[in-house]
Parts: structure tokens; sequence; C-alpha cells
């Protein structure tokens, strides 16, 4: 009995003996995944302190000595050094373009497709445009050459026998940004548009039929019933995105980039491999990426911040 | 019920996965374990020499050359990928190595695949987390500089000397030169044995014989009638390739300019220039920071401009196929490269492929053209060192079966067989005695050219002998008329340069900036050749600007410095 009243009269459970005894598989079952991001995510941080001291591959990495400085010998070599500038440009550059340009494709793309009533079509549209995404982007770099190198690509060719000069898609700086952006977006569109789908079939078809009473054509359903309907969903993926705007991936820039378009192409990920891995600067590189991990987190957070002072539920 | 055997299920579960995770977790330590007391097993040798050197029994480990009990070390091959290539850690001469050090040394070798074309990451992801092979080769000097001031290589300084009479092969064959050519002569440390060249011939100009057939012209022999050249070429593209004239490429380079330009930026060096002078901007061979070598990248520049130079030569990267397979296709009208370039490889050569797919006439030959200011086709040759690197990495605790593995891959019996293989398989023996090398199958095929990545020590034609060498030069090449080979022998020895071997102590820059600036030359070479031409200087001042700001300049001043205190001259004594 008492048991039961303690449930009843506290909304906030208070963990007792019995409730422990009732519920530990829950917990138990926890654990487990627990355990594995202790120790396979946050056991290997130790090794963010190369960031502050001077590596050596033959020492644990409390033993080896402090970096210069304070230890912020490599933050400040980093700050200084015109390359890990350019790369830091180019990442944010990169990634606010993907995001103005790229964020709101898929959504028109889902809210096109809702407006489809041939299914037949329709899956069709949809299965061609989430193919590319499993594409790795060696292989998408392959089609591009095929297309756009500039004397061998067919782009190129059909331009040029047509009597037009060939367009360096990619290898200049400028042409090359839009092809990088041009190529992310044709790769993941389809795939990032199945979300939005989810959530368009999630919402009553009672709004719909009420709003068609009301007297609402296709558009103004759009307007007034989908978009509202999928806007929380659009605002988490949105702050999740903002939080990767100086984060980057590896293969895609690393991939798609060549020595003539590095001005524009190098991004911190492909800096940190070159400098890091190839140029044996580890201390330097994990730097970096420690520098690239805590903007990220403020921007994920301001961003979490601020949708969840404009009303919006934000993603914690 | 069912609850009982879920929480037995769950219990177990974690209790495994909390072995497992214990296990995982411990793995790294003793790996880190290992290498952490890197002094000690760096030091390891040392005691035994002292051991040894007690004991007046120098081989007090081996008995006539044998370990009494079966060792077992890893070593590095490179792993070109070749299309129809052999596998290169299981072949024929793969075999034949792992027989013969069990027979002579009790000593199990396995062979470890390094990707040839991504060697220096490879090799450092291999260093950095303990597992790379006992016996590992490379060309990058810093990176095992950048190793070596970790502690994560082993000091050879004692060992060689403690067991030169177990490897009398080694000594022989390299002798003092190419063995302590790395010492420092202020520490005295020696973290590296330098591969010999058997052959020095570099780099040399290739040109379409039938092309130049087909328009009644000469062989170019300077600078100019070259452009020419490419100019005829262009401009009778219709005539020369009919349907395919779009595609024409009259001279042809990669991304990496200042190696497949090298004869014709040699050419702009001032002759006069110092050993200093070349030593100071000598980090790399590819001549960016020399003085003369902003001109020949405007001639270049000027080339390719004017639609004699394949546009898209930045988007392939290093060990891409493209550029080979439009000189295979008959595209290409001239290119520089590695004097037997178009040789290599048998069935599949440049060559062999032009014969096939464009007629019986079509072949590269080596023609010279290019002239310096006196007037000589000055050009760099290989030192004999300076070749590939062998070091051995702190994780090594087989240091004399590692030495014993150096030794036996230099004695001339293997040299001979590696370059040579089985007679009537791979080579025949020609009146002259000469040994002529015949197009291999399956097993037997030789992933590198005179399977150089398995003489780690050796590079080049030698076949155990010099004189055999010289003989068999020109036949070393199946599927290829020896005359071309002799032709391109001559042109790339013609008014050759040797460089001298300036080791004037580490030069701590180098190892810092290494592979990034080597990065940052080729973007400068291409960014630069492909400028538009009133673009050129600009684009060429800031890129090495920014070369020098990067570590370039650093390099150079520590390179000035330590050749001020060692040498009192401007040329070398």
């Amino acid at each position: 009995m008492a048991k039961s009243k303690t449930v009843v009269k506290t909304p906030k459970q208070k963990i007792t003996k019995a409730y422990m005894k009732r519920y530990w598989q829950l917990y138990a079952l926890l654990l487990l995944p627990m355990i594995y991001f202790f120790v396979f995510k946050y056991v290997p941080m130790e090794y963010v302190l190369i960031a502050f001291k001077k590596y050596s591959i033959v020492q644990k990495v409390w033993e080896m000595p402090w970096a210069k400085n304070h230890g912020m010998e490599y933050f400040i070599k980093a700050f200084s050094s015109k390359d890990f500038i350019n790369s830091l440009r180019n990442t944010i550059v990169l990634n606010l373009l993907d995001l103005v340009i790229g964020f709101p494709i898929p959504i028109i793309f889902a809210l096109i497709l809702n407006e489809l009533r041939f299914k037949l079509f329709k899956k069709s549209v949809q299965t061609i445009a989430y193919m590319p995404h499993f594409l790795s982007w060696v292989i998408i770099y392959g089609l591009a050459l095929q297309l756009f190198a500039p004397t061998n690509g067919l782009v190129n060719m059909a331009i040029m026998k047509f009597g037009g000069e060939a367009v360096p898609f990619l290898n200049e700086g400028k042409h090359w940004v839009g092809t990088y952006i041009g190529l992310g977006i044709w790769q993941s569109f389809g795939w990032n548009s199945i979300i939005y789908l989810a959530a368009i079939a999630g919402i009553s078809p009672e709004l719909y039929e009420a709003a068609s009473v009301d007297g609402a054509g296709r558009f103004q359903k759009m307007w007034h019933v989908t978009l509202p309907g999928i806007k929380p969903t659009i605002v988490v993926l949105l702050i999740m995105a903002l939080g990767n705007v100086i984060g980057s991936n590896f293969d895609r820039p690393f991939a798609l980039q060549n020595n003539l378009v590095m001005q524009n192409a190098e991004v911190i990920s492909t800096y940190v491999y070159k400098a890091g891995i190839k140029g044996l600067q580890f201390s330097l590189t994990t730097a970096v990426g420690l520098f690239q991990s805590v903007v990220n987190v403020i921007f994920l957070l301001s961003a979490n911040w601020l949708s969840r002072k404009l009303g919006e539920r934000g993603i914690w | 019920m069912k609850k009982k055997v879920l929480s037995v299920l769950l219990a177990s579960a974690m209790v495994l996965s909390l072995a497992a995770c214990g296990s995982q977790s411990a793995a790294p330590a003793p790996a880190t374990d290992n290498a952490a007391p890197a002094d000690d097993t760096a030091a390891a040798p040392a005691d035994t020499a002292d051991t040894t050197e007690a004991e007046p029994a120098t081989a007090s480990e081996l008995t006539d050359g044998k370990f009494a009990e079966t060792r077992h070390i890893t070593v590095e091959v490179y792993d070109r990928g070749n299309d129809g290539g052999s596998d290169p850690t299981n072949n024929m001469y793969t075999e034949y190595i792992k027989k013969g050090m069990l027979e002579q040394h009790n000593v199990e070798v396995e062979f470890v695949a390094v990707p040839r074309w991504t060697e220096t990451e490879e090799l450092n992801n291999l260093l950095a987390s303990g597992d790379a092979p006992d016996v590992c080769v490379t060309y990058s000097y810093p990176t095992i500089l950048k190793y070596a001031n970790m502690g994560g290589v082993i000091d050879l300084k004692d060992v060689v000397e403690q067991y030169k009479a177990d490897t009398p092969n080694m000594w022989d064959w390299l002798g003092d030169k190419n063995v302590l050519w790395d010492k420092d002569p202020n520490t005295g440390s020696l973290w590296a044995i330098e591969g010999k060249r058997a052959e020095q011939q570099r780099i040399v100009t290739f040109v379409r014989q039938d092309w130049l057939d087909a328009l009644g012209l000469k062989a170019p022999t300077t600078t100019q009638e070259f452009e020419d050249m490419l100019v005829a070429f262009r401009d009778n593209a219709d005539t020369l390739l009919g349907k395919d004239a779009k595609k024409m490429v009259p001279f042809s380079v990669s991304y990496d300019v200042g190696w497949r330009a090298s004869n014709i930026i040699t050419a702009f060096k001032d002759p006069k220039m110092t050993d200093k002078e070349y030593y100071v901007n000598g980090f790399d061979d590819r001549m960016l920071t020399e003085p003369q070598t902003k001109e020949a990248v405007r001639l270049l520049n000027k080339w390719y401009n004017d639609g004699l130079m394949w546009k898209d030569f930045a988007l392939y990267g290093s060990g891409d196929s493209t550029e080979d397979d439009m000189m295979k296709a008959g595209y290409v009208g001239a290119f520089q490269h590695n004097w037997d370039y178009p040789f290599r490889n048998g069935e599949d050569s440049i060559n062999a492929n032009l014969k096939r797919n464009v007629g019986e006439n079509a072949k590269f030959v080596a023609i010279d053209p290019f002239e310096n200011s006196e007037g000589k086709h000055a050009k760099w040759l290989y030192s004999s060192a300076g070749d590939r690197k062998i070091f051995f990495p702190t994780t090594n605790d087989e240091v004399l079966a590692s030495l014993l593995y150096v030794d036996f891959i230099s004695s001339p019996d293997t040299i001979k067989y590696l370059q040579a293989g089985d007679e009537g398989v791979t080579h025949n023996v020609l009146d002259s005695g000469a040994i002529q090398i015949v197009a291999a199958e399956g097993d037997a095929i030789q992933n590198s050219g005179k399977n150089i990545d398995y003489t780690i020590t050796c590079n080049g034609t030698w076949f155990g002998s010099a004189d055999l060498a010289a003989l068999s030069l020109a036949y070393g090449y199946a599927e290829i008329d020896p005359a071309d080979v002799t032709q391109a022998d001559k042109c790339a020895m013609a008014d050759g340069m040797e460089p001298a071997n300036v080791n004037v102590g580490e030069i701590t820059a180098e190892a810092d900036a290494g592979d990034t600036l080597s990065a940052k030359r080729d973007q400068i070479y291409d960014n630069a050749m492909s400028a538009k031409p009133e673009d050129f200087d600009k684009v060429w001042d800031d890129g090495i600007a920014d070369y020098l700001a990067a570590g370039g300049q650093a390099i150079i001043d520590e390179r000035t410095q330590k050749w001020e205190a060692t040498y009192s001259g401007d040329m070398l004594p």
C-alpha cells in the first residue's frame, strides 16, 4: 500500500529501495550504453590533453611535457598560421552555403512530393532521389570528373560543341565552390527529405479537411497546415545543422579538392589530416580539433537556447 | 519465470561486455608499455654489445649465421596496386626471400604491404599505433627524423658496427658511404641506412617518334625547337589523330610539375650556382625556391596558355593512371619522366600499348633538347645514395635478425634472383651473356621495375655485378627495342650532374614542416603554370611568399647557418 501511495503523491518519483527493486532491470539495460560511451567516448578524451602537451609517441599522455606558453603554444601557432585561418574561413563559408542553399531544398522537395497523388510515380521519384545518398564521395568525384573536367568532361564538351568556352567547374576556386555545393545537395536532398515526409504523414487529415471546408486552396493548405505541422521537425534539424557550422565531414571535401582550388577547398578536417597525420604535427592538429569541437558545442547550445526563447521546443 | 531468465541473460550480457571492455581498454596499454621504454629497447642492443665484447665470441646469438631458435620479423613492402600484378606479400620472390632467410639465418619473414602512393601517411599510422613492421622503408627522411626525435626509432650507430662481421654483404654492397650516409656529424646518431642506386639516370624527355616522322620533323635539339615541335603537333592534330584531334596533348605534365618538368627547370639554372646555394634551397629535389625556377615555369605557363598542355593535369592525384592511359592511347606527344618510364611493365608498358593501339611504328623515344646558358644539356642525376632509407622502429625487438635481413637482401645472389627471376621464365641469357628480361605471368610478375620493392638496398639494374648490369641494361625491358633503351640511357646521362652529400647535422625545421611544404610546393607549381599570363607574376610571388612563411624560410635559414658552421666557402671542399 505504502508503495502505491508514494507513487500517487509525488509527481517526481523518489528513488527508493522498493522502486529500484521493481525497475532495476531497466537501469541495467541503460548501463550497457553508458559503459559503451564511457569506455569508447570518454576515456579516449584524455588524449585531448595532447593539444596542451609536446607530443611523443613513446610516452603516455600524462608523461608528456607541457607545451610552451602555459600549454597554449599550439593554439597560438594555429591562429598565427595562414593555412589554418584559411581552412577555418573555408569551413564556415562552405557550411553556411550548404545551410542556406541546402537546408530548404529537402523541405520543398518533401512538400512537392506530398502533393503528388499518383502513388507509383511518387514512390519512384522518391527512390531515385534517395539513391545518390548511398554513393561514396570518391565515386561521386569520379562522376564529376567525367562530367565536368575541363577538356574531357561531357558537359564541357557539349558547351564547346555549341561554341562556348569550357567552364572550369573543378579547377577554379569560385566555380569549384558551386560544384561542391551542388554535388552536396544532389547527393543528400532526397535522403534528408525522408524525415520531413514522415513528419507530414503525421499531420492529422482532419486539419486538411477543416481547411478545405474553410475554402483553403492547395497552396494555402501547404502554407497554413503542412508547414506549421512540420515546423518542430524543421527547428530540430536546423539546430543540429547550426551545431555543425564549423564542423566538417572529411570525405566530401577531401575527395573533391585538387591543387588548383586549395585556396577555397581546404577545410579544417582536411587540414587536420594533412598537417596532423601526414605532417606529423599531432599536438597542433589536436588543438585545432579541440577548438572546432568547442565552437560547435557553443553553436549548438546557443541555437537551442534561441529556439526555446522563440517558443519552440529545442532538442533538450 | 520469464523475468528471471531475462535478468540472468542481462546480467551475463553485462559481465561479458564488461570483460570485453576490460580487455579492449587494456589492449592499448601494453602497446604503449612496449613503446614507452623506448630508451630501454634502444639501449638493449648496447647492453648486449657490452656482453659480447666481454666474451670473445662475437656471434653469441648466431651459430653459422643462424639463430638457435626461429626468430620472426616483419618487413614492409610497397603495394603498388598494379592492374594484373601479383600479391606483393606472397609471390615467387617473397617465397625466395622467406626460404632464404629461414635456411641461412633461421628467421621467419612476414611481409606487410604499405600502399606506395600514400606510404608516408600509412607509415605514420603504423608507427603511431606501434604496429610498424620491424624493417621499415621510406623515401621520406623527415618522417624518420620526426619519430627519431620522439624516441620511436632505434639508433643504429652501435649495432651496425657491432654486427659488422655478421653482415658482410650489407657492408660490401652499401659501403661506409651508404650505411653511414645519415650519421649525424654532431651527435653520431644513425637513424637509417641508405639504399643504393645502381642506376643514376634520372629524368628524360620523351617524344612520339612516329609523329615526328609523320610531320617530317627532326628530333629537337634546343628548347626553341622543342617548342616549335609542340606547336607543330598542335596545329597538325587532325593529321596525327584524325577524329580524336581534340584529345591531343602536345606536352603532358601531371600535378607534380617539379618532377615532370625537371629538366626544363634545370636547364634554366645558372651553371655557376654555388654548392651552398644549391644546398640551401635543396630541402626537396623539386627546386621550387631556386632563383631560376620562376622563369622556367613562366615558359610552361606560356605553353599552357597556348594550348600545348593538358588542362586537366591537376585533377588527378598521385598514382592515378589517367595520364598514363592517355599516353597509351596515343594522345600525348611529349613528356618528361623517369628515364625508363615508357618501357616499364612489359606487355603493359606505354610503348607496348602504343604498338597495339596505334600502330607498329608508334613509340616514345628519348630526346635531349633543353640547353642551359652554356649550351650544355645539364640535368640532375641521382646520387648513388639518397634513395630509400631503411630504419627500425623501437617496437622492433629483433635488431640482429632485421640487420641479417638487410644483409640477405643485399647479397649478390639475392639481388640477381629478385631482379632477373628464373631463367626461361622471366629472363633468357643471350649469347653475349647479357640477361634479357621477358614478360612474366602470374606469380612471377614483378610489381615494380627490377623488383625494387624487394631489393630495398638496391635501386636499378645490377644483377649482382656491375659488368653484367651494363651488358644487360638495354635488354632489361620485355617487349622493348634495346636501341630505345640505350638511347634513353644516353640522354639521361648526357651532361649529368651528380648531387653531393652535404651532411651538416639535423635540420630541425624540416621535421616540423615536411609534408605540408611538399603539398604547398605542388599547389604553387600547379597554380602558377595554369594562371593567366598576366596573373603569373602575382600567383608565383604570392605562392612563394606563402611557402616561405609556412616554414620554407626557416629551413633555408637553418641550412644556411649550418652550412656556414661546417664549411668555410660557398663550394664543397
